[in-house]
């Protein structure tokens, strides 16, 4: 996926202006940056929600899933069903049921398939968004802070489902965070906005992400480096 | 509280209207003002066993079902267009906002001036359950989750799919509130109608015609079978919801079963 010369403007408030970006296919691009730096904008950007001001955006990945703040999940039907319809569009029935039931069983769901979104935790219900997220025949992700609402442990146990299933399918995705430390344990590489130009800082992780660890000084130091990016922004 | 002991306490509350309604007749001691319960379910009978009890029935629950079908069909159309499009609301508003505040009465003695007797309870109670469901329906279409819309946008849901699992579910809470305050007053409505106009059959014919005659009793009577009609119908919509809301249940329990 490529960003070529994007400007984009809303009235006077310029979020990018002749903004270039490559993301690499099969990777995951984390993004960081302060309140209002752009970045939702670029999810916006990414999946044809929003068309930029001027500039050209790029992309093989033609369908696109999405990993929302809040789970986002059908209120009316229960846990299978929430993953299988999305599915409709793409599958006959009996690929849509093998699909949907091999990325819940993943996901830790199996025993909760007849469950509606009000009788689940939010964690459960945040899973049954990761699964359809990825039981989506889309080859680009993008996650709008998909795990910030969530206590610590919660947090960590969903970026290890979401790692799980990734490492499982590899996928263009675009993960949008407030946290340094989520960005530096995700990604393959961290872009920091803030700056309508260009970005504070680009920067590939070469630790592998099996290797990463909080205490780890490569990634305490990109987590410090960070963090002074962004209380500068 | 349990249900059997809801049940004891409503039937005894029942029990203690009518004890209280006996004492007072009794001690007030003019039948024709207020007759004792022996009289009123003496005429309850006599009426059953009439000639003419199964049309008047039979009429009333017609106009009753006819003007709630309509006031459904109608405001629900009308509803989801104003709830999409702004200007359709603001062309029905003015329309909307009079009949709200125009009393029954007026309503059904101009369409009596505009209408034959048999049509005026039809008309009258359509003016006055229309906004009702209008409302509702208009309120359900502002209330649906933009973000829920976003998602089923950007996973590409196929339009069918969308309007079965996400919009209809939605706005179900909505139309059955518009449906059950449209049915609660359309018996109202309907019966003050045929009071005021006498078609030839009907409930409220039978009351206005047992009021000429001073018939207490009569009246009475026919005011308990109405308020009998407005208890079944309401009783039949919350055994339709009931049925409705396990079969969809039973149907997506049955799709996760055959899965294992």
């Amino acid at each position: 996926m490529r960003f070529h010369n994007v400007s984009k403007h809303y009235d006077e408030y310029i979020v990018f202006d002749r903004f270039n970006l490559d993301v690499e296919s099969k990777s995951i691009l984390a993004v960081v940056g302060p309140s209002g730096g752009g970045k939702t904008t670029l999810l916006k950007l990414a999946s044809g929600l929003i068309e930029p001001t001027s500039g050209t955006i790029t992309k093989e990945e033609e369908k696109v899933s999405f990993l929302f703040q809040e789970p986002r999940l059908l209120p009316h039907v229960n846990v299978w069903a929430n993953v299988e319809v999305t599915l409709r569009g793409f599958y006959e029935q009996k690929e849509r049921t093998e699909i949907a039931l091999h990325y819940l069983e993943l996901a830790e769901l199996k025993d909760s398939l007849h469950l509606y979104p009000h009788e689940l935790s939010g964690g459960m219900r945040q899973r049954v968004a990761i699964a359809r997220a990825f039981a989506h025949p889309a080859q680009l992700m993008l996650l709008d802070e998909p795990f910030q609402s969530l206590d610590i442990r919660l947090r960590m146990r969903l970026i290890q489902a979401f790692l799980t299933l990734w490492e499982e399918e590899q996928r263009t995705t675009i993960f949008v965070t407030h946290d340094p430390k989520e960005a530096m344990l995700i990604g393959d590489r961290v872009l920091c906005l803030g700056n309508p130009t260009a970005p504070l800082l680009d920067e590939a992780i070469k630790i592998p992400r099996t290797a990463r660890d909080v205490h780890d000084p490569a990634c305490m130091a990109l987590e410090a480096k960070l963090f002074g990016l962004l209380m500068d922004a | 509280m349990n249900r059997t002991k809801r049940n004891l306490i409503l039937l005894l509350s029942s029990l203690g209207l009518l004890i209280l309604w006996q004492l007072v007749a009794l001690r007030v001691n003019i039948p024709i003002l207020m007759p004792t319960l022996g009289p009123i379910f003496s005429a309850l009978g006599t009426i059953a066993e009439g000639p003419t009890f199964a049309a008047n029935l039979h009429v009333t629950i017609l106009r009753a079902l006819q003007s709630f079908l309509i006031i459904v069909l109608c405001g629900t159309v009308f509803g989801l267009l104003a709830g999409r499009y702004q200007i359709i609301a603001l062309i029905l508003k003015p329309f909307v906002t009079t009949l709200k505040a125009t009393p029954v009465m007026s309503v059904i003695l101009l369409a009596f001036i505009w209408f034959s007797s048999g049509s005026v309870p039809l008309f009258s109670a359509f003016l006055m359950g229309f906004p009702m469901m209008y409302l509702q329906i208009e309120q359900g279409v502002g209330q649906l989750d933009p973000h829920l819309g976003e998602m089923c946008d950007l996973y590409d849901i196929p339009p069918k799919t969308k309007l079965f699992y996400y919009t209809i579910p939605s706005l179900t809470p909505w139309f059955v509130a518009g449906c059950r305050a449209t049915l609660s007053m359309i018996w109202k409505v309907v019966i003050a109608a045929e009071v005021l106009t006498v078609p030839r059959y009907g409930v409220g014919s039978r009351l206005q015609l047992a009021q000429v005659h001073l018939q207490t009793d009569v009246v009475l009577s026919w005011t308990l079978i109405a308020i009998a009609l407005t208890a079944l119908g309401d009783l039949f919509f919350e055994a339709l919801i009931y049925a409705a809301v396990n079969i969809r249940l039973f149907i997506q329990r049955r799709r996760v079963d055959a899965l294992s």
